[in-house]
């Protein structure tokens, strides 16, 4: 009721606006207002990635094609004889870009990595979690879908992949424990799950 | 196609229809176009390979080799979408 009233009504009746908790607060004509927000759903830009800067170097062992259907990538290197351990996680730290070719890349190269990896994904998974964390706290709606498409991609990939996530829980879950509501974010991950 | 062309190496085919509608062997045709060969058999004769890396699941190319000697890498379930059919070649031998 306070917080709708105009900052002039306050003067014009005497009253004081305050924040709670305070000694101010107690006094007789002081209305306190509500907290500030706290901005669990701001999106916080990440910092420069580790696979902006190696793709500006050249490090990658690819290419962009365009094609009809849209982009796609071509390899240099056969991804079997790609060190994963080198790679992966570098691929992984770029999901945090929003920009273009850096966001096709990473997203892309995830893809193909995971597709043909096969038993060379379980050893490298503790060194995907920092990433996948940094992604996730970015806030960034189409940062996080593409996240998440990566995680249940990542979890079919290869034997035991999921089981291998379970102790990285903590440090994945709380995320999405703060958009569990946001059912708009999950209509369109599920739209585009239709669409492939 | 007959299987003389299969034994003869520089084969070359005689007619060319566009896909009606999506097969099998219309989404290899379109790997194959994507990584810029007419089919299979061309692709045999320029990289002068006898099997191809094909997904065991599906049937369909897994990994071609372009001319320029980059990778091409597909996904084992389709990629050629419905808009995409009828801009596959399909070669007649």
């Amino acid at each position: 009721m306070c917080t709708n009233m105009r900052a002039l009504d306050f003067k014009e009746r005497g009253e004081l606006k305050t924040e709670g908790f305070t000694v101010k607060s107690t006094m007789k004509n002081s209305v306190v207002v509500g907290p500030p927000a706290a901005g669990a759903f701001r999106e916080r830009p990440a910092k420069p990635t580790a696979f902006r800067k190696f793709y500006e170097r050249g490090d990658f062992p690819m290419a962009l094609e365009h094609d009809a259907k849209g982009n796609r990538i071509a390899w240099r290197v056969e991804i079997e004889k790609v060190d994963y351990h080198q790679y992966l996680p570098l691929f992984f730290d770029g999901l945090c870009e929003t920009v273009h070719p850096y966001e096709f890349f990473a997203r892309q190269g995830v893809h193909d990595m995971l597709e043909h990896g096969g038993d060379k994904i379980l050893p490298v998974i503790p060194q995907l979690i920092i990433p996948i964390k940094n992604a996730l706290n970015t806030r960034n709606r189409q940062v996080i879908c593409t996240t998440l498409k990566v995680l249940q991609h990542l979890v079919v990939s290869a034997d035991m992949v999921g089981e291998a996530l379970v102790p990285y829980y903590r440090q994945i879950l709380p995320i999405l424990n703060i958009f569990k509501n946001m059912n708009d974010l999950c209509l369109e991950l599920t739209r585009s799950q239709g669409k492939k | 196609m007959s299987c003389a062309a299969y034994l003869d190496g520089n084969a070359r085919p005689k007619s060319m229809c566009r896909a009606k509608q999506w097969t099998d062997e219309v989404e290899n045709l379109y790997r194959f176009q994507q990584a810029g060969y007419r089919d299979e058999l061309e692709y045999k004769q320029v990289k002068q390979v006898d099997l191809i890396d094909k997904w065991p699941e599906t049937g369909f190319v897994k990994k071609l080799v372009r001319r320029d000697n980059t990778f091409f890498y597909y996904n084992r379930k389709r990629e050629c979408e419905d808009k995409e059919v009828h801009k596959v070649k399909v070669y007649a031998y």
